[in-house]
Parts: C-alpha cells; structure tokens; sequence
C-alpha cells in the first residue's frame, strides 16, 4: 500500500478499490465442504435453503436476464428436485430464494443464478448470496453471507429483533477461517435482517 | 487439551532472570564506586524483602481494590473454586476493584499467597463463559509461578528509575567526587532502566499468551476469552447492525466503512489483542477438528 493509499484509508476516502478483492462466482463452491464442516465440527445442519439478493434495474436487457435464469433455475427442477421463487422484500431489494435439501445442489443452483448475471454485466448488481444452517439442539440459526461488493463470507447469526451473536460468529470465524475466505474486518460483517421474527433474512 | 508445564515460558524465565542478575551486579559494582556499598545493599535488601512479601498488597492498593468474600460476591467465588479445581491450584483471595475499566490481574509471591482481581466493569461487561475464561487467564499467571518473577523482574528496573530520579534531586555536588560522579550513576542508572525495562516487555508479553493457552487448558473453551478480549478491547463494537441494504442504498457506488476517519483508526486498532485473538482462535480451530 503506497502512501497515498494510506492517507485516504486514515481519511476514510477509499472506495471499493480496496474491497478484499473481485467477487467471482466461482468463490461460491467454497460452500459445498463449508456446509460438511458446519455439521460435522459445530452441529450447524443445512436449513434446506439458499438465496441470492439483487437490486432490480429498469430495463428490458435486466428483466430477460431474471427470465432467462428462472427458465434454466425451472428447468434445472426436474433433475435435482431444488424448487425455486422469486420475492421482493420490504428493502425493495429482489431475491431468488432455493429450496433442496442437498446443498450441494443449493450451492449450483445459486452459483448458477450468480453467474449467469455476471455474464450478462449486471454483476454489480448483486448484493449477497446467503446460506443457511440451524442447530438442531437448539434451533439456534445461523447463516453465511458472500458480499459481491467485498469478494468474502462472513458469519451472521440473528437472535431476534435486531440482536446478533456477536460470539458465534466469532466462532464460526474462527472455524471456517482459510476453508472460505473470510472478511476479516469485522466492521463489515452486515447485517441482513429477517424480515419477521423467526424468519430467514430472504423473508 | 491438557495442561502442560509451558517450557517456552520457563526457559524465558530463567534467560530473563539471568540477564537481570547479570545487570544487577554491574549496576551494584558501578554504583558502590559513588555511594558506598553497604548502603546501597541495605536499601536493596529491604526493597527486595518488602516487595516479595507486600506486592499483591501495593498491587491490590494501587487499584483502589479490595478483597471480598464468598457472601459478598457468591458467583464469583463460586467460579474461581471450580477453576482451581480444574486447574489444580490452592485458591486465592478474592478481589475487586471498585472502577468502570474492565480489567484484571493476578498478583502474589507463590501459588499458595496470590490474589485475583477484577473490577467492577469487568463483571459488568462480560458474560459468564467469557468470565471464566479471564479468570482461568489469571489462574494460569499464578499456576505458571510468573507473577513473582515479573515482580522481581519490575523491582529492578524501578531502583534503576528511583536512582535516576532522585540523583536528579539529590545529584547537586554533595557528594565528596564532586558532581561527576553523579551524572555517571546517573547514566549508568537509565541505562539499566531501559535495559531491563525492554528485558521484562519481552517476557511479559509471551507470558500473557501462555496464560491464554492455560486457560483455554483450563476451561476448553478458548472461544469465550477471544470474545471476552473482544469485549473489552471494543472491538465487538465494530460489528455493525445497520442492515446491508440499507448501507448500500447510502453508498450506492462504494462502500465506506461507518466507522472511518482518523479517530476510528486511532482507537480501533489493538495489535496484541489482534495477535491473542487469531491464537485463541486458532486453539478453537484445533480442538473444533479434533
């Protein structure tokens, strides 16, 4: 880092030059053992569920790259059996949420999703892909955020409200750290609220 | 994982101890040549006597803290008994300090007279896994036996300081070689200030990491001390809860940080916590895969 980069970072005017690096869709895959140490090591099993949440553009190019990855996402149904809808949260950010309870198929069907806008240069628009997990113990639901804008995961584990375990998610750093690449700042680590108590943040 | 005697510590204790003694005997030899050496061993000898048998009291005094029983502080005691159990370790008083800075310390001569301090914000701020991980912390000082030696270690470099002051005081002419010799004591005094002043960071900074890896021995849970040094270094703080969409409507071509500009990377940054952190984490990753 050169020493005008660090003037700008003491004065906080850097832009998303400096994010961790490019999102790339590939990072995605990092998921498919991610999800065998989340049940083996810490009792987190796969939820059953996946999303990827976008910001909607007007025009026509943005509305027949959405038809194009339902059509495939539909096709794609009858062979793995991962069922898919669209939803539009209170944000008014756009969600395609997946269903399937192999997550192998979760992580394709999203990576898909993530890629095919990409292609079409709309992957700007992409927020975040969201994984889910639940502890069967106690319910406890966790979840693993890829931000397009950082090119990393960070843990995220909603306790009601507007609370977070900021402990399990230390945790879940911690175990996950050098499997996925983790967004090691911690001032980034977002929050995607659910939209009901109880719900995932895709409601 | 199992306690294990931590040679690492040992072995740094002894060259820490060594080098010190070493010092000391050159600075003794070089001060008697101006002050006269009875003197001088007198005040050394009863400075060394008073600072092994009255340390954790200066410790405890000059934390404004107090030791308390089991009726006062039930949980508390109630925690340090089992650790100690679990630590194997006669228990040792009880204290608290009665400030908002949470903090801890362990202080004492032997295994057998020590004390643990917290304060009040300390009990405030942490939960009681992240507790018991701080207290395990400074069980492992006193079951590593390296409170005294930083004590006898930190005794040196004070006389060294104590000269270098009062000489400033004291230094005008009065002494028979004239204001010469002084100044060297003087020089000699600062030298061996720095010198041991260095000596006893070194060790005390890889006596804080092993005290972590005796408490995550101690509890097995390296995970709650990590959040507890979070906690108290604030940089729990610094997980945001303003929702992702709503920080990027605000930033809508770049993502800043809120909490950017000079003051939050003057006050954010904690270098040895970072470095405790990542190896209690690491400790947390071993035991998770085991």
């Amino acid at each position: 880092m050169g020493l005008f980069d660090t003037l700008r970072s003491v004065l906080g005017v850097r832009t998303d030059a400096d994010a961790t690096r490019e999102a790339d869709p590939e990072d995605l895959f990092g998921m498919s053992t991610a999800y065998l140490t989340m049940e083996a090591d810490l009792g987190f099993a796969p939820v059953g569920a996946a999303a990827l949440c976008f910001s909607s553009v007007d025009s026509t190019d943005f509305d027949a790259t959405v038809d194009d990855v339902e059509e495939i996402l539909r096709a794609g149904e009858a062979e793995t059996g991962t069922t898919f809808y669209r939803h539009e949260d209170d944000h008014g950010y756009h969600w395609v949420v997946l269903e399937d309870d192999d997550p192998e198929d979760l992580v394709t069907s999203v990576h898909f999703a993530a890629d095919t806008f990409v292609e079409r240069g709309y992957g700007s628009r992409l927020l975040a892909a969201v994984f889910g997990f639940e502890r069967a113990r106690d319910g406890t639901r966790a979840y693993w955020l890829y931000s397009f804008r950082r090119g990393a995961y960070y843990p995220f584990v909603p306790t009601g409200g507007r609370e977070r375990d900021n402990r399990l998610e230390f945790k879940l750093q911690s175990v996950l750290d050098g499997e996925l690449d983790v967004e090691d700042d911690e001032s980034y680590w977002y929050p995607l609220w659910p939209g009901t108590d109880g719900g995932h943040p895709w409601t | 994982m199992e306690w294990k005697p931590d040679w690492g510590l040992r072995g740094r204790m002894v060259l820490t101890m060594f080098l010190l003694f070493v010092l000391y005997i050159v600075f003794v030899a070089i001060l008697s040549r101006y002050m006269g050496l009875f003197g001088i061993v007198l005040v050394m000898g009863l400075f060394s006597l008073g600072q092994f048998f009255f340390s954790d009291r200066l410790a405890l005094y000059s934390m404004g803290a107090r030791r308390v029983d089991a009726e006062e502080y039930p949980r508390l005691h109630a925690m340090v008994d089992r650790l100690c159990q679990q630590a194997d370790l006669p228990k040792p008083d009880v204290a608290v300090a009665d400030t908002k800075m949470p903090n801890a310390f362990a202080a004492g001569r032997s295994q057998k007279h020590s004390t643990v301090c917290v304060t009040e914000g300390l009990l405030r701020t942490l939960d009681e896994e992240e507790l018991e991980g701080v207290m395990a912390h400074e069980l492992a000082h006193v079951k590593n036996r390296d409170v005294m030696v930083m004590t006898i270690a930190s005794f040196l470099s004070t006389l060294a300081f104590m000269v270098v002051r009062w000489g400033w005081l004291f230094g005008g002419g009065r002494n028979r070689q004239g204001g010469g010799g002084v100044v060297v004591a003087i020089l000699v005094s600062l030298v061996v200030w720095i010198v041991s002043f260095l000596l006893v960071r070194a060790l005390s900074r890889y006596r804080e990491y092993a005290a972590d890896r005796g408490a995550a021995a101690i509890t097995g849970q390296p995970s709650a001390l990590a959040s507890a040094l979070l906690k108290i270094s604030g940089r729990m703080d610094d997980v945001p809860d303003r929702d992702l969409r709503e920080q990027s409507e605000m930033n809508a071509f770049f993502v800043i940080p809120l909490r950017s500009g000079v003051v939050g990377r003057l006050f954010s940054t904690h270098p040895p916590t970072e470095k405790r952190v990542d190896r209690l984490r690491d400790l947390e990753g071993e035991m998770e895969r085991r």
